[in-house]
């Protein structure tokens, strides 16, 4: 008797659980089924760094950030600076003075209005950032020419520079916000939407409401827009199929599925995978100073089946980093070190080192999938490496401090930002361009900065990038897509150096 | 009874001070400097002092500890080295979110896990207790992410009966709330429920065969009361395993946080860990003990009313 009561309990708990959810299914909430597009509900892999411009990163800040923040300047999706707050801008023959009219009857959420004051206090603010600054390098100031038109002077000419601004380095915030530092705490902009705090949940739902008068209404259909920050992605993609978001950051392994549930599917190059060099000239290895070393571990990896077999097929093997969307990269290049592991040994034993040599890489745990691929590649080749095992916050501290890393490195949407982020400028991952080191690579350079915006400059950058690819400068195995699902009815469309696009980017449709 | 209650408290406040030093002296080893971590790669030096001299980062290590310590011991755990707002209001925003599942995966455990224990061990052999044998060895060999992506494979993607992700306040709905725990709650409490279940019907057994239960059933009490008597003298081991299943459960929480994307403070230690942003960490330790103090003592408390002379020990 006591059992079959204690039973009966055990079974009424779990029908009152069954009943529970039997009886609020229906109320909605947040598992309304698939195609509901009324609210965008996109999930991002990762949380927004900062609310301040000048503190965010480029990645997948660009979802939170264009919300709140208009930009002086906005890309197209084929990474092509076009007007939003600067409606024209000019350059100067010498191309070192950028002069600005911007847009009239703005205000930020606090009332301030944008003027060209403003502009320049932004541009002095995100200059002085610690994550925006590396935009502004060449930007030797900024001043008010009157209240509609602001004039930037370079101390060095910089082809990139409106690209890098409307990537995600010239968001706009409230002056008086900026002055107090209240941009920590929240944001204070004139963007399309108002930041619902108190619906929000910082680092788990960020929420949004449409302003009705903002100047660019039209380019953003959604009421509402709910941004999810979630890092696995696994989480992500279950969500996507309970319905609970219409947009995601997708991993590729899962396209299958998406197809199977009639998802909108958008891929686009993002970043290079491969061996970067920090050693081009052999001060810490003597090896990686000889071209045909580089050029032997080029030849002895087989990037098609690292990238099938890591990347679930999602890329395009080359040995390029200008993006295989941009006007650079030549297709007919990726002949050149086609997998040989007889000729990658021959060019060692060439260049002197027949047995190969010892090198120390760093390793973390999210380049673990590529490690054991990494480690035969380099074994058969003779080349002995010990791995430093580390977290990945030091991986990227540390990593420039080995001779050469695994990496996976983001692409530039610009061709002349490529040559600026992978060539020239020094980057955590690029800390000592050796171009001064390499004559032909500094003339093709040189060549490349002084000519004519174009055509002219375009085939110069094909030059470069040939001479680049002929010294190894990289060992590129494949350049990696990102992948994006979303509901049909909803359609994102991605832009080579967002990791995840900007709002503009994603419409219905 | 009140010198009981005063020894618990003191050796609480030991424990608590005893840990969060230890973890503040651990973290900083590990962590090393954390500017480039917190301004990312593109930091100048300048930049990467200017952050060391506001967190206080630049002073020597005791006095950064006299500092921390000091104003920990007035409940201020200072400020976040990430985005710079008070670690009390983010724990204060993540703590009902671990609360809430821990709490309700813990509810579970003790209802469901009783209520099968005190069956199996009324009839060992039966058909329940042969289930819960087989149970207990499924579940212990099956990984916690597995069992939670099968829950939400059922239950938020086919039958759509919960949300996969996502936590919603009490204050917002309480049903909604009630939803958005209910699946990480069952995919912690499913171990719990086997282990508390197992205790209780082992103890059962083991009190059941003792003499005095003997004597009991020899003066004619009912089977109700007899019960009654073997669950009294078997509930203290029992009380014991879902004393410790909580505090268990707290840590337990961080990969169900991660698979149902929950803002609790799992996943909060976890983001604070990759960054090191030691203040949050710090503060995270010291909620998480206090935690664990407050069910020890209250455990203490009920088993020194179920049995007094554990509080002579």
């Amino acid at each position: 008797m006591t059992s079959r009561r204690t039973s009966a309990l055990v079974a009424a708990a779990l029908v009152a659980v069954g009943a529970l959810a039997g009886c609020t299914s229906a109320g909605g909430g947040g598992t309304a089924a698939g195609a509901d597009t009324g609210e965008l509900k996109a999930g991002v892999f990762l949380d927004v760094t900062s609310w301040d411009p000048a503190s965010a990163d480029i990645g997948f800040d660009g979802p939170y950030l264009s919300a709140v923040y208009d930009p002086l300047v906005a890309l197209d999706k084929d990474g092509k600076p076009v007007p939003a707050l600067a409606t024209k801008w000019e350059w100067s023959a010498d191309r070192l003075t950028l002069t600005a009219d911007l847009r009239q009857g703005v205000t930020f959420e606090d009332g301030q209005k944008f003027d060209a004051a403003a502009a320049v206090a932004n541009i002095q603010h995100l200059k002085a950032g610690v994550r925006s600054g590396q935009a502004y390098l060449n930007v030797a100031s900024a001043s008010a020419k009157d209240e509609d038109t602001v004039e930037i002077k370079l101390s060095k000419r910089d082809d990139a520079l409106l690209y890098q601004m409307g990537l995600g380095r010239s968001w706009m915030a409230s002056p008086a916000a900026i002055q107090s530092g209240a941009l920590a705490n929240g944001p204070v902009g004139s963007g399309p939407y108002t930041y619902d705090k108190a619906g929000s949940t910082p680092q788990s739902q960020y929420v949004f409401t449409k302003k009705q008068n903002h100047w660019d209404t039209a380019t953003y259909p959604f009421p509402t827009v709910r941004l999810f920050p979630i890092t696995d992605q696994t989480a992500s993609f279950n969500a996507m199929l309970s319905g609970q978001l219409n947009v995601q950051f997708a991993n590729a392994a899962n396209l299958p599925k998406a197809k199977e549930n009639g998802w909108n599917i958008a891929s686009r190059a993002a970043s290079w995978v491969g061996v970067q060099y920090a050693d081009r000239t052999g001060a810490q290895v003597k090896a990686l100073g000889d071209k045909r070393v580089r050029q032997a571990i080029s030849h002895a990896f087989d990037a098609a089946g690292i990238l099938n077999a890591v990347g679930n097929g999602s890329g395009t093997v080359t040995n390029q980093v200008f993006s295989v969307d941009g006007q650079v990269y030549d297709k007919s290049m990726n002949d050149k070190y086609k997998t040989d592991m007889a000729k990658a040994k021959a060019l060692l034993k060439e260049a002197g080192y027949p047995d190969g040599f010892s090198v120390k890489m760093p390793m973390s745990p999210i380049f673990a999938a590529w490690q054991p691929a990494a480690n035969q590649t380099f074994g058969e080749l003779g080349i002995k490496v010990e791995w430093q095992d580390m977290a990945m916050p030091d991986y990227q501290k540390n990593a420039p401090t080995y001779p050469m890393f695994l990496a996976v490195i983001a692409l530039a949407g610009n061709d002349m930002a490529t040559l600026t982020d992978q060539v020239t400028t020094a980057q955590w991952y690029n800390p000592t361009p050796s171009v001064d080191a390499y004559p032909e690579v500094k003339a093709l350079v040189e060549q490349v900065e002084k000519a004519e915006p174009g055509p002219a400059q375009t085939e110069l950058l094909k030059k470069l990038n040939a001479e680049l690819v002929d010294e190894a400068w990289w060992s590129v195995w494949y350049q990696a897509d990102n992948t994006y699902f979303s509901v049909k009815g909803i359609t994102v469309t991605p832009v080579t150096g967002m990791m995840f696009p900007t709002l503009r980017f994603i419409q219905r449709g | 009874m009140l010198s009981f209650i005063a020894k618990r408290l003191m050796s609480g406040v030991l424990l608590l001070v005893v840990v969060t030093s230890g973890t503040f002296f651990l973290a900083h080893a590990a962590v090393g400097d954390p500017t480039p971590g917190l301004l990312g790669n593109s930091a100048t030096p300048a930049q990467q002092a200017a952050l060391r001299a506001r967190i206080g980062y630049d002073q020597p290590l005791l006095v950064q500890f006299w500092n921390w310590l000091s104003h920990a011991a007035t409940g201020d755990f200072g400020t976040s080295w990430r985005n710079f707002q008070p670690v009390n209001d983010q724990i204060a925003l993540r703590v009902p979110v671990t609360l809430s599942v821990v709490v309700f995966a813990t509810a579970l455990a003790a209802v469901i896990g009783v209520a099968v224990g005190i069956a199996c061990g009324l009839r060992p052999g039966g058909l329940l207790d042969r289930g819960l044998k087989l149970a207990s060895v499924v579940l212990f060999a099956l990984p916690g992410f597995w069992v939670s992506l099968v829950l939400v494979t059922w239950f938020a993607i086919n039958l759509r009966w919960f949300p996969a992700i996502g936590y919603v306040s009490p204050d917002q709905s309480l049903t909604g709330w009630l939803r958005s725990i209910t699946l990480p709650s069952v995919s912690l409490a499913l171990g719990a429920i086997v282990m508390v279940a197992e205790q209780l019907r082992n103890g059962f057994l083991q009190v059941a065969g003792q003499d005095f239960v003997r004597t009991l059933r020899a003066r004619g009490l009912s089977d109700r009361r007899v019960t009654a008597h073997v669950l009294r003298n078997a509930s203290p081991a029992a009380l014991t395993v879902l004393a410790l299943l909580f505090v268990g459960l707290l840590g337990g929480a961080i990969v169900v946080e991660i698979v149902f994307n929950l803002p609790g403070i799992g996943s909060l230690t976890q983001s604070a860990s990759q960054i090191g942003d030691i203040p949050v960490l710090l503060g995270l330790t010291a909620v998480t003990v206090v935690f664990v103090v407050i069910v020890n003592f209250l455990l203490d408390l009920v088993l020194g009313w179920v049995n007094p002379k554990v509080r002579d020990r």
